[in-house]
């Protein structure tokens, strides 16, 4: 949870904001394991048992009738909290267990030694999993947005026609990490450009978990590289912005909390003469402008109005879910001390080095020597992982250190 | 050789246009929607053909339609009207409503009705000159699910769409309506309104593809809707809530709005205007 051990991660000091650093080396006396991760992990179990102390003191405070309505909602909040006593319970037996390794670990029965060892073993593992992964997880709130599927959007940057080149080049990659993650990508709308490359486009990705996925794509990806077009064999520097908004579904009614209905300017195109049954030439584009916050969507893709339209809708709802999402992030940021993960979008995210084949995500230091690899799609996950651990563990501090 | 398909569609249509119907070319061709190849496609699009013919499909509403020529392909101010019309007047089940669509073309306008509607809440039938039309409209029933009326319990609890072929200007007419049992809760129509003068400025997609018999109004445009006054102002055609819904075609709302009103029937008309800005289709209410 708090680590990222990988062979080509290396880390800029200033964004590594760790507490504490493991002592993970494999030298270390057995009889320190548990202190070491104990004093690790110090402030996570503080405010475990905390917890735990508040849920003791609030079960004595039942009444014997456990009927008032005071009583149904301390039941409730128990009810909720049982998950962490359990796990603080395997947390405790594991550690009562542990202890009583270690002075077997010294025996002078060979095959009691033997014995004592393996169990230290899995031991140190469950301990290890206890404050990794169980505890952390039971802390920290789900996810709001775990149900929620994507919907990309790619604008070429600096670079000219080798940034709509590079589009393509990214859209492809995304459309081959949703299909080996099963989800279904589908593009809506997309400019070409004349010269080769994409312009602009939007993809809608459906599936579970897709926004949380893939929402730490959002920023500045910058690629090196001699483009294809460039006879000089030249390296050039572009640019393309990602920008992940979370997919909002159609709601039943118009009953929208996002907007309403009248806040919302829907507007042609273009001029279409005396219409109806005079013109039969497909002009379907619509562009809605969402008064309050200036919002303006433009959709043409498809061949109804009323498909544009839904669509257009679409995009709207997620932009306005996307600035409620940030807007809350910015209001955290205001209310704690701790630092969250800046929401600037102009912020240049990433570097993929075709004539080094890497990729760097500047933001957690990690460097993959694997270009190709993950320009196919295939491990790109390791990157959205590692950058969802980083969230995941942020958001962990912050609970941490607000608690 | 896609790069020359395309300077070459570009060349007729524009960039811009050429652009969005090359991506519902190869969309429909990816699809399997079209059987034609890219190149015969492109070939037919330069010679005027309209797209919605050659790719055999229009989107409308939610619904996809099937459209064939030389029935007329249904228009965005069309799916605007009806969409709207679908919200303006909820029919439940309880009390199923029963609508006559006069010209009905590809169907469009019933069978996107009876999609919207809950099921059981309205009972449709439409009406066309033409039997290309009529097998049309059949075709897209099927296609949109939506069966036809029958007798039977269960379909009572569904929209249904029928349909007969009929001329609407004949004298037997009204005859031939009783047969499909009025009076009706709803009478819509998208008639030919064109007028003489502006048939002969219509753009070639139009006039030598689409059928001149859904187009062509009469010299004044109006021949059709003067049949629609006559019609509704016959007692036992028209609910005692009955709602007329029209389009019209440019510069006619106010006319046949007075026409409509004549029949002493109706008695409160709106006219509702386009995407465009344009006074598109005529509503009154018994």
């Amino acid at each position: 949870m708090f680590r990222l051990l990988r062979p080509f991660v290396h880390r800029h000091p200033p964004l590594y904001r760790r507490a504490h650093v493991v002592a993970a080396n494999g030298n270390q006396a057995p009889a320190n394991t548990l202190q070491n991760i104990e004093k690790e992990h110090e402030r996570l179990l503080r405010v475990v048992e905390r917890r735990i102390t508040e849920r003791q003191s609030m079960y004595s405070q039942l009444t014997d009738q456990m009927s008032t309505p005071d009583d149904i909602a301390k039941l409730r909040q128990l009810k909720e909290s049982e998950p962490l006593q359990n796990a603080w319970d395997d947390w405790l037996k594991a550690r009562e267990a542990f202890n009583e390794t270690i002075e077997l670990l010294t025996d002078s029965d060979p095959s009691m030694r033997a014995l004592a060892t393996e169990e230290y073993t899995t031991l140190t593992e469950q301990l290890n999993k206890s404050v990794t992964e169980t505890l952390p997880q039971l802390l920290v709130p789900p996810s709001e947005t775990a149900h929620l599927g994507a919907l990309m959007e790619l604008k070429s940057g600096v670079g000219g026609s080798e940034s709509s080149l590079f589009l393509a080049d990214m859209l492809r990659m995304y459309q081959r990490l949703a299909n080996a993650s099963r989800w279904k990508a589908q593009v809506v709308t997309q400019n070409d450009l004349e010269t080769g490359g994409i312009k602009d486009a939007i993809m809608e990705i459906k599936g579970e978990g897709v926004y949380d996925s893939l929402r730490w794509e959002s920023g500045v990806h910058r690629v090196q590289r001699v483009p294809a077009t460039e006879a000089s064999g030249r390296v050039h520097t572009s640019t393309v912005a990602v920008v992940v908004l979370p997919l909002m579904e159609e709601t039943d009614g118009k009953n929208d909390d996002l907007f309403s209905m009248d806040e919302v300017k829907v507007e042609v195109m273009r001029a279409r003469g005396a219409g109806g049954q005079h013109v039969n030439k497909t002009e379907s584009a619509v562009r809605l402008t969402h008064i309050p916050s200036g919002i303006t969507v433009s959709m043409q893709d498809e061949r109804s109005q009323h498909q544009n339209k839904r669509r257009a809708f679409q995009v709207l709802r997620s932009r306005l879910m996307d600035r409620k999402i940030m807007r809350e992030i910015e209001e955290r940021r205001a209310t704690r001390l701790n630092l969250v993960r800046t929401a600037d979008r102009s912020e240049k995210i990433r570097t993929y080095n075709y004539a080094q084949d890497r990729v760097t995500d500047h933001r957690i230091g990690l460097t993959l020597k694997n270009l190709t690899g993950i320009m196919e799609g295939d491990d790109l996950q390791e990157v959205l992982d590692a950058l969802k651990k980083n969230h995941d563990e942020e958001v962990m501090e912050d609970m941490l250190n607000s608690a | 050789m896609q790069h020359r398909l395309f300077a070459k569609l570009a060349a007729q249509l524009g960039r811009q246009q050429a652009s969005l119907e090359w991506k519902w070319m190869n969309d429909a061709i990816a699809s399997d929607t079209s059987k034609n190849s890219l190149q015969d496609i492109v070939r037919r699009r330069c010679l005027g053909e309209p797209l919605q013919y050659i790719l055999g499909t229009q989107p409308f509403g939610p619904l996809n339609l099937l459209v064939r020529p030389p029935v007329l392909i249904p228009r965005p101010e069309t799916e605007h009207w009806v969409i709207k019309l679908s919200e303006a007047i909820r029919p439940t089940a309880q009390s199923p409503f029963s609508l006559l669509d006069i010209g009905t073309g590809s169907g469009c306008i019933p069978l996107l009705l009876c999609h919207l509607w809950p099921q059981g809440s309205v009972h449709t039938h439409g009406v066309d000159i033409s039997p290309h039309a009529i097998r049309l409209a059949n075709d897209n029933a099927l296609l949109a699910g939506i069966p036809p009326p029958s007798d039977g319990d269960y379909l009572k609890r569904r929209n249904t769409f029928g349909t007969t072929p009929a001329n609407f200007l004949a004298p037997t007419f009204p005859e031939e309506a009783m047969q499909i049992k009025p009076p009706f809760h709803i009478i819509t129509s998208n008639p030919p309104y064109i007028p003489w003068k502006e048939f002969l400025e219509l753009p070639r997609s139009v006039s030598e593809y689409e059928d001149p018999k859904a187009l062509f109004g009469g010299p004044s445009g109006l021949e059709f809707y003067e049949a629609i006054a006559r019609f509704v102002g016959r007692k036992d055609m028209m609910t005692s809530d009955g709602v007329v819904a029209l389009e019209v075609g440019r510069g006619q709302a106010k006319a046949v709005e007075e026409l409509i009103r004549t029949t002493g029937r109706v008695h409160h008309t709106e006219i509702w205007t386009d995407p465009w800005g344009i006074e598109r289709t005529v509503i009154g209410r018994m």
